[in-house]
């Protein structure tokens, strides 16, 4: 049976003490962390830290040395995940801090994903996302980002205030299936009409599928701009992105 | 079997993802119910993280750091910080569906034009690469322009064929209100409005919204901003530099507080919010010098022509008389900073004066109570109750929504009183109201003239609703002095001879024309006193034959009115102190047209009292040069806020005689020299 002492990462080791209450999860985290190496430990406290360039090198080092992809995803990034999960249920952090966490997983994956498609994992498919023209809020589209990635999309994030134009460009260079909107405001959500009339202004529309979603928006105003689907939210986003890629094939584009 | 290794592999790392999607999910599940009872963006530290500029951030100083802390109330839906009362989820479902329908029929009229069919534009670019396709980004917006051009065009495409400006700042969707265009003519010739243009009234339209239904039928339109020729700088006096933002080595400071590292330049900015023209003065602050002056016509005009209508307007539709004069502002600092070469970042304080509505408009606060008896502003009741020192007013510069340095302040000196306001008090400090033993007058001539007497130690003040005639409207031939109008006219016995601003042919009379209008009409037995015609049956006659300008019973009513509440104002308050014009040592003259007004005709038909003319000074716009003289100086902003404080307000309407008083006021003819109603 594994201690606490068996832990070499000391921030690993105040991170349980500190801030995991729950027997088992305790042990459990103790028995993974006693059993795996340092420097997948260092991979993990760099996640729970939301450090993204500790984790982009670290990852990068441990695959130039040979260590397995597979370890470095599920001792490292996932380990690390984990805790950071663990911290966010019980309040200790909060979104903006778990944000942070999913970027510097995502600087971790990127070294691992082309690795793991060689070895069969393909992509789902790949996503443009952007909150719309005029609107800064992005909190919503990350966490559906965060979770499209996690399911195994490739995704664009064209960030906030994001014009109509650069969501066509972004479309046609990544040959995306898929495209998703995101708007916080009353004020803004129109413009998510403007951009799909953009897109049928430029003969673009039948080649992309347009999800929405955001505080404003219903099924109704959905149906109403034009969109293709709804995403109340993160995780009916993963959802109806899978649908819509099944529809689309379906459709034979 | 490389195969079976492969797939258990697969299987190995599938396990993982699927672990992976496990807790992402159990983090978003907890987001989403987290969000319920706190602000998603506020993150451990209880800072906010918003890049927005939520209105519950504030800035603090927590254990000796600056931070961005949230001041909302979590127990509340956070959401409140943003945006989603049911109406403005309306709007927002309306314009949804205004946009489908608008690009619905675009794209139907483009089709019936083109026979040859939809280039697809797509066609040429799939199979160049990918950086071809991004370069060609720019070509996309003209091609869609230009198609939409053919048919079912607003008139801002029109308005881009004609090459006239028209600002915009949200891409043509009709949410900035920054396009509105006043149509001249062929209103009939667009489709009716659409859902983001409800709160337009009149001829006035969104460009981006207003479709034209035949093209070609002769649709005249103009931007809300004119600018006028006739531009005063008052008088220009020397004032000792102490101004409120001051270098201080690489900082710039404001109040002594450091506000920001110095970017090369320290500006202020004067803004004068006539009720029809808005005058900003721009100064550097370091030298004291003005580097540029500019004027242009009120965008709230789009509200009604004077305050009364104003307000009732902001009732109904709150707020958009603060968006369009904000924007427009911006709009000319924008073109002022591209014009100097100085950036907008650089100003770090603006100081609005304004009559009363004007400045509590532009302030954002709610002006309904200046609208109703007895006619005060929110900040003068607050005043009277002790829960303000005074109607001085300071507020972030970004607040009200002015594109200037994120930490500039915008100040307000205090109303004088009633619809007396802060353009008043600032024009009473260009002239040392208090400092001068004589009896002294200022009338301020506007849309709403202010009258301030002082004598023997006692300090009236009045205003008087005038209206627009004198400035271009309710006069069918009337105009501010934009090039074209006729500021000078005189009667030849068989025709009359005028001047015009910029020289240009003539268009229409400005207050000094129509002044001299009526004086010449009275002087050779043209018009009788209560505005009759010599012919008495003629309801017209023409001035300018060959431009058709013509003047009318009506129009020499209107005028009649607007001369009466000036002549009451100082009538009144001349009674008051028992004073003729003969005891009046000093007058003095504000106000843009008032620099232009012939005194001996004012005088004739009773818009000034008889007081000798060289007693008489213009001062020119004394309002924006009071405003200047604020933001160079600390001093005179203490001084003026003390100043108001002492001068008391007649409700000339709540004078028992005044109807008998209006009545004889609204005759062309000279004030009495000893006052009639002697009380």
């Amino acid at each position: 049976m594994a201690v606490l002492a068996d832990i070499s990462n000391e921030f690993i080791r105040e991170e349980i003490e500190e801030f995991l209450e729950r027997p088992e999860e305790v042990g459990r985290s103790i028995g993974l962390f006693a059993r795996v190496t340092p420097k997948m430990q260092e991979i993990a406290a760099g996640i729970i830290e939301g450090e993204d360039d500790i984790v982009d090198e670290l990852t990068r080092a441990a695959l130039d040395e040979g260590i397995d992809a597979l370890e470095i995803m599920d001792d490292g990034l996932i380990a690390g995940m984990s805790i950071v999960g663990i911290k966010f249920r019980d309040a200790f952090i909060f979104v903006p801090e778990v944000l942070a966490c999913a970027r510097a997983m995502k600087a971790g994956m990127a070294h691992i994903e082309p690795i793991l498609s060689a070895s069969g994992i393909k992509s789902l498919g790949t996503v443009i996302m952007g909150t719309v023209k005029g609107d800064l809020h992005d909190i919503g589209k990350n966490l559906c980002i965060m979770m499209l990635r996690g399911a195994g999309f490739t995704v664009h994030d064209l960030g906030v205030d994001v014009d109509e134009d650069t969501f066509m460009d972004a479309v046609e260079e990544h040959r995306a299936p898929l495209l998703g909107m995101s708007a916080l405001l009353t004020t803004t959500m129109p413009n998510m009409g403007k951009t799909i009339e953009a897109f049928i202004d430029e003969d673009l529309r039948d080649d992309v599928k347009i999800m929405v979603g955001g505080a404003p928006v219903t099924q109704k105003f959905a149906d109403d701009m034009g969109a293709d689907g709804y995403g109340k939210d993160a995780l009916a986003c993963v959802s109806l992105a899978k649908s819509l890629l099944e529809e689309r094939a379906a459709q034979g584009v | 079997m490389g195969s079976e290794v492969s797939d258990t592999r697969q299987q190995e790392i599938q396990k993982s993802l699927d672990r992976l999607t496990e807790i992402l999910s159990g983090i978003v599940v907890q987001a989403d119910e987290q969000s319920l009872t706190r602000c998603p963006y506020k993150n451990a530290r209880d800072e906010c993280t918003a890049q927005f500029g939520c209105r519950n951030q504030r800035k603090r100083t927590v254990e000796g750091e600056r931070r961005l802390v949230c001041v909302g109330d979590d127990k509340l839906d956070y959401r409140e910080a943003w945006d989603s009362d049911p109406e403005s989820v309306k709007k927002a479902g309306d314009a949804l569906a205004a946009t489908r329908e608008t690009g619905r029929r675009r794209r139907d009229a483009r089709r019936r034009k083109s026979r040859t069919g939809r280039q697809k534009r797509k066609s040429g670019h799939r199979t160049s690469n990918a950086g071809r396709r991004t370069s060609n980004a720019g070509h996309r917006t003209s091609n869609a322009g230009r198609m939409a051009r053919q048919a079912g065009q607003t008139l801002f495409d029109l308005a881009d064929e004609l090459s006239k400006q028209v600002p915009t700042s949200c891409g043509r969707s009709g949410l900035c209100h920054e396009c509105i265009v006043e149509v001249h003519r062929g209103m009939d010739a667009l489709m009716p409005r659409t859902d983001p243009e409800s709160f337009l009234e009149g001829n006035y339209r969104l460009a981006c919204q207003a479709a034209i239904i035949e093209p070609g039928s002769g649709i005249e339109f103009s931007p809300l901003r004119r600018v006028p020729k006739i531009l005063t700088r008052g008088r220009r006096r020397r004032v000792d530099l102490d101004p409120m933002v001051t270098r201080s080595g690489d900082a710039v400071h404001y109040g002594g507080r450091p506000v920001d590292q110095y970017r090369g330049g320290i500006y202020g900015l004067a803004i004068d919010l006539g009720t029809t023209t808005v005058v900003m003065e721009l100064v550097d602050l370091e030298s004291g010098e003005t580097e540029h002056v500019c004027a242009f016509g009120n965008p709230q005009r789009i509200g009604g022509s004077d305050v009364m209508n104003r307000i009732s307007y902001d009732g109904k539709h709150r707020r958009e008389l603060w968006r369009v004069v904000a924007n427009t502002i911006n709009y000319e600092i924008a073109c002022m900073s591209d014009r100097f070469g100085f950036a907008p970042s650089e100003i770090y304080e603006t100081v609005v004066v304004g009559n009363s509505t004007m400045r509590d408009l532009f302030f954002r606060l709610d002006v309904q109570s200046i609208g109703t008896k007895p006619y005060k502003s929110l900040t003068e009741h607050e005043w009277q109750q002790g829960k303000r020192e005074s109607t001085a007013l300071s507020a972030s510069a970004r607040r009200l929504g002015l594109k200037i340095n994120r930490n500039a302040r915008a100040y307000s000196p205090p109303l004088v009183a009633s619809h007396v306001g802060a353009d008043v008090a600032a024009g009473l400090g260009v002239i040392d109201f208090d400092g001068d033993e004589r009896t002294v007058m200022l009338v301020d001539i506007g849309t709403n003239t202010e009258v301030v007497i002082r004598h023997d130690g006692r300090m009236l003040t009045a205003s008087c609703p005038a209206g627009p005639a004198f400035e271009g409207g309710l006069v069918k031939y009337g105009m501010p002095g934009y090039e074209g109008a006729i500021d000078r006219i005189s009667f030849t016995g068989d025709g009359f001879d005028y001047t015009t601003i910029g020289g240009t042919a003539p268009q229409g009379l400005c207050g000094s024309g129509l002044v001299d209008l009526l004086a010449e009409l009275r002087r050779h037995g043209q018009i009788s006193a209560k505005g009759v015609f010599a012919e008495k049956r003629r309801r017209e006659m023409t001035l300018v034959p060959e431009r058709n300008i013509t003047f009318s019973r009506e129009d020499a009513s209107n005028l009649a009115q607007a001369k009466a509440a000036t002549y009451c104002g100082q009538f009144i308050l001349m009674r008051h102190l028992g004073l003729t014009a003969d005891d009046i040592d000093k007058l003095y003259l504000a106000g843009a047209f008032a620099n232009y007004i012939d005194i001996d005709n004012a005088v004739e038909i009773g818009f000034l009292p008889g007081v000798p003319v060289e007693r008489i000074e213009k001062i020119g716009n004394a309002a924006i040069q009071g405003a200047r003289e604020i933001l160079l100086s600390r001093r005179h902003r203490t001084e003026t806020e003390q100043l108001v404080r002492g001068i008391e307000h007649i409700e000339l309407e709540t004078t028992p005689d005044f109807f008998e008083i209006f009545v004889e006021a609204c005759q062309l003819k000279p004030m009495p020299g000893k006052p009639r109603y002697w009380n």
